[in-house]
């Protein structure tokens, strides 16, 4: 690490590179303009009156934030967004008949787009769509993206002049030139294309203020500036590693540090590697810089996932995997393409070219750059089979067979996935009347369909809630199959009894089922026989069904930061898997509570073979806890190492990994003191153990550490 | 003459998936119930005897009373407190098979196999063969852990379907290795002799328990022994570990007990006998 880039790191961590939001006296007549135009209006003054983060260690500037409320802020916060805070007070965090929730959605901008023609390029586009969109609220929608885009070159100006100034101030040559460089930069970007893979990383820099989430698939579309610039000899790969490195200190910066989520990499979150259009792998030096780079930084956001292909190089999963047990920080992810390629070809429709654009943002939810993650609610998937059991036990209780009682319970399951299906859509179309102009500028088809992001006008977007209670339903059925209808163990009759009951007096029966459950995760004929047959029940049902904007329906089974498990838990009656009363329910297929006893090869080869349809290629997550010792020893390591590529080529969708003993993380609960710096992966993102709530505490203890 | 898989069956008293210890790559390990040494430091006193034996961890008992009339053979018996459990499950050749099998996509990346241990698994020899070679044509690495106190027919057998034999050294000195294993190394190195010469992978393992093996002496004869007949692939200390005691008690056996030897002292003894 240079020492410009440990002075700004110093920085970052201490909280003095976030930009503070300066207030703006709005002309109390622009109330009499029309929606879009007062909102945009205020949009331009508010981001020409801030005052860009500049000291004398910075080679890049131009971040700013709009998340005062008081203007229509970018996509990814909340604030600003008047109709969704209407509907966040109701339905945040409170959930409908305890099948549905509401949440936030992430992002990532075109920057694809900006580095190929700048905004300048972007207006044009925008003046070529004024000429085909007539009626007047699509004048004013791309008037006021053309207002907003013209005012982001002048705020990058305004910034050029700034550097200039500072570099005046400073007495030291490197970084005197540095800020002259910058100012003559910010001249052209990202007004023009960028000239330099610098500029482009500035472009990158400024640009990112209109959607603070996602850098996309960084790799891929700086790689052409990256690969010209060494060639010509313009660049060395450490000066590159240096701009990167600045880049991903002002993405950690864009978190204020009172705010909890300073320490948590699903804050900002992008991908490398993976299939290019050519169906080639995309992994190359930069991404390898790219890793490099975020590693020496004692920083928690961004996180990256490596997008792994049947022809990543061994060596590179290799390095990616040795990064990640490296890293105290736990910011390295892994995603399989070939299943989620499979999915975004043949079950959304997209060509290939456009599929191998994706990325994951956030905690792990799929978004195509420039593209929205279309869906934003969590589903409690489990509660059908609580209706089941406790409200409609008659349908249940004289079925013949496990088929008969299956398409009972599909019929339940159904009717409550079209009811959550339908929140969902409500959720969207309150969010439709919130108009994005600073965001829309750099997302697909805004300007093509002279509609808001909000609105439904991306082009490539899937829209994938989060079913909480997956593994808890699988386990149910699993256990009707074998307890009921194969070793008629007990009668259905019984099971509704011992389940009324929250199986008091029934509690040789609960210890029988929880020590010889045919659990899902072990790899047995009977346990993955259920939980395909159900996500083939799942693909059946979601196969031809879009959202209200056309988004095609996928699943995943994250939870994001909120305890949603224990919240849908709570209020639940017990379930056949062994689940009492009020117990959280799980996320993700991972399991836990030690009902995986096969080893780890069989819970994987249990989830890989799950879903051979990839319709769970939505925002899923497996975390897998594994002993440290397993990776502690160079030999177990290159184990491990075969033992996830394995995983992939089996088909499983993702991963990400902890390593850790129980009784560190039982300590950890108990004297948080002492196990300050104990990080673990959580859903999608990493924090601090001691950090977390308690029921997210409770659901990592849980899970089984394989060894 | 020769048994048809489907009536074949012994007793397996493990099958442990995802073992990164027992030979190259990720291996599925198939431990065979019945041994033929009684090594005073065995560490899964369970796998000598060759018959279903019930386990009985006396302080997670309750005294509930459930298990007063259970037998060996009471397949759906559960403990709620986990004090009594039925070590060993009969297994036929292709039921072995089917849990071998599930792991292949591993094998195949890491190089891995199956692994078949004990207890001895050579002293089922037919049915060992058997389950081999059903794993070699269904093309996966096959791995043999043996103690070796077997006649050398027994090995002829298995040869060419063996890819790798795990072979364990426990001492050179004949009067040791009879006090402590019971039995004499006269036939354990006969045929280790000729496993080397023959075109077979194997790997010698040397459990190192402190006052028993633990002897410089020692290891120069071993090596003393490889110079004269050759060297295995891989030599391997295994350290003696004590987390075999508590099933001693279970079974209602005597332990004998041993320190656990450190660190320096192996690798000491490592330079001895390992020519790298």
């Amino acid at each position: 690490m240079t020492d410009r880039i440990a002075e700004l790191t110093k920085l970052t961590l201490e909280g003095k590179m976030f930009a503070e939001m300066t207030a703006t006296e709005f002309d109390r007549e622009d109330i009499f303009l029309s929606k879009q135009e007062m909102e945009s209006k205020r949009l331009c003054e508010h981001i020409l009156n801030q005052k860009p983060v500049l000291t004398q260690y910075q080679k890049m500037t131009g971040f700013f934030l709009c998340r005062n409320g008081i203007v229509v802020g970018d996509a990814f916060h909340r604030q600003g967004h008047k109709a969704w805070e209407e509907m966040r007070k109701d339905f945040y965090l409170k959930n409908i008949d305890n099948l549905s929730t509401l949440e936030w959605q992430h992002a990532t901008a075109d920057y694809k787009k900006v580095l190929e023609k700048g905004i300048k390029g972007i207006i044009a586009e925008i003046d070529d769509s004024l000429k085909l969109h007539t009626e007047k609220e699509e004048q004013e929608f791309l008037s006021a993206l053309k207002n907003v885009a013209e005012t982001l070159i002048k705020w990058a100006h305004k910034c050029s002049e700034k550097a200039l100034e500072m570099s005046e101030q400073t007495d030291i040559p490197e970084y005197r030139s540095n800020l002259k460089t910058l100012s003559e930069a910010l001249k052209n970007v990202p007004e023009n294309k960028p000239s330099s893979f610098y500029e482009a990383v500035l472009a990158i820099y400024v640009c990112f203020s209109a959607d603070p989430d996602s850098v996309g698939t960084l790799d891929r579309y700086l790689n052409p500036f990256y690969e010209k610039d060494l060639k010509e000899g313009k660049l060395t790969r450490d000066e590159a590693k240096e701009y990167l490195q600045e880049l991903f200190l002002m993405l950690q910066a864009a978190t204020h540090i009172a705010n909890g989520n300073f320490t948590r990499g699903g804050e900002s979150h992008f991908c490398i590697g993976g299939y290019l259009p050519d169906g080639s792998d995309g992994f190359c030096d930069l991404s390898k810089l790219i890793l490099e780079a975020l590693i020496d930084l004692p920083t928690w956001i961004p996180q990256v996932t490596l997008r792994w292909t049947k022809k990543t190089p061994k060596e590179v999963f290799r390095f990616a995997l040795d990064c990640e047990r490296k890293d105290p920080n736990k910011r390295i992810a892994f995603q399989n393409d070939e299943k989620r390629l499979k999915c975004y070809t043949e079950i959304c429709g997209f060509p290939f070219e456009k599929a191998v654009g994706y990325t994951t943002v956030g905690c792990n939810e799929p978004a195509f750059l420039g593209a929205i993650t279309g869906s934003n609610s969590k589903i409690n998937f489990a509660r059908c089979i609580e209706t089941l059991f406790h409200k409609k036990s008659e349908k249940i209780i004289n079925t013949k067979d496990f088929d008969e009682f299956y398409s009972v319970f599909l019929e339940e399951m159904f009717s409550d996935l079209e009811t959550a299906y339908e929140y969902d859509n409500k959720y969207n179309r309150m969010r439709a009347k919130d108009i994005n102009y600073l965001s829309s500028i750099f997302f697909q088809g805004c300007i093509e369909k002279a509609r808001s992001l909000t609105q439904g006008a991306g082009d490539v977007v899937i829209a994938s809630p989060m079913y909480i209670g997956i593994a808890n339903v699988i386990d149910s059925l699993i256990i009707v199959k074998q307890f009921v209808f194969d070793e008629k163990i007990i009668t259905m009759a019984e099971l509704v009894s011992a389940l009324k009951a929250d199986w008091q007096g029934y509690e040789e029966l609960h210890a029988l089922i929880l020590k010889k459950g045919d659990f899902f995760g072990n790899d047995t004929d009977r346990s993955n026989y259920v939980a395909q047959k159900l996500y083939q029940s799942l693909y059946e049902f979601l196969k031809d069904k879009t959202n209200l904007f056309g988004y095609h329906w996928l699943i995943g089974d994250l939870i994001g930061y909120n305890p949603h498990h224990k919240w849908f838990g709570e209020k639940m009656e017990a379930t056949p898997d062994g689940r009492h009363k009020c117990d959280s329910l799980k996320f993700g297929l991972g399991q836990s509570e030690g009902k995986d006893r096969n080893g780890l090869t069989a819970l994987l080869n249990s989830i890989a073979k799950v879903d051979p349809n990839a319709i769970g290629c939505g925002s899923t997550v497996t975390n897998l806890m594994i002993d440290e010792q397993l990776v502690k020893n160079e030999e177990n390591f290159e184990k491990t190492v075969d033992m996830l590529e394995t995983y992939f080529k089996n088909g499983g969708v993702h991963f990400q990994l902890t390593y850790v003993s129980k009784e560190d993380l039982i300590n950890a609960k108990a004297t948080p003191d002492d196990y300050k710096n104990l990080r673990v992966r959580v859903s999608g993102f990493s924090d601090y153990f001691v950090k977390l709530n308690e029921a997210i505490q409770d659901d990592i203890i849980k899970r089984t550490t394989q060894k | 003459m020769k048994l048809r898989n489907e009536t074949m069956k012994t007793i397996i008293f493990d099958i442990e998936r995802n073992s990164f210890v027992d030979g190259p790559g990720i291996r599925t390990t198939v431990f065979f119930k019945g041994c033929n040494l009684k090594c005073k430091w065995c560490h899964n006193p369970e796998s000598q005897n060759r018959e279903k034996e019930i386990l009985f961890y006396k302080n997670k008992c309750t005294w509930c009373g459930r298990c007063s009339e259970l037998t060996v053979d009471d397949e759906h018996f559960l403990c709620f407190n986990d004090a009594k459990e039925i070590c060993g499950k009969e297994y036929t050749v292709d039921e072995v098979f089917a849990e071998v099998i599930k792991d292949k996509a591993f094998y195949e990346t890491s190089g891995g196999g199956v692994t078949f241990s004990g207890g001895e698994c050579m002293l089922q020899i037919d049915l060992l063969l058997e389950m081999l070679k059903k794993c070699k044509e269904n093309g996966i690495h096959t791995a043999v852990d043996t103690a070796g106190h077997i006649p050398w027919e027994s090995f002829e057998k298995i040869l060419p379907f063996t890819d790798l034999f795990l072979y364990d050294i426990k001492a050179m000195n004949e009067e040791i290795h009879k006090e402590y294993t019971g039995v004499t190394n006269t036939c354990i190195l006969e045929n280790l002799k000729k496993l080397l010469k023959s075109n077979v992978d194997v790997w010698v393992r040397i459990p190192i328990v402190p006052d028993v093996n633990d002897t410089e002496e020692e290891m120069k004869n071993i090596k003393a022994f490889f110079e004269s007949y050759g060297y295995p692939a891989k030599i391997e200390l295994l350290p003696y570990h004590a987390m075999g005691e508590h099933k001693y008690e279970a079974l209602g056996k005597s332990v004998e007990k041993f320190d656990v030897p450190d660190k320096e002292k192996i690798e000491k003894l490592k330079n001895i006998v390992v020519p790298y």
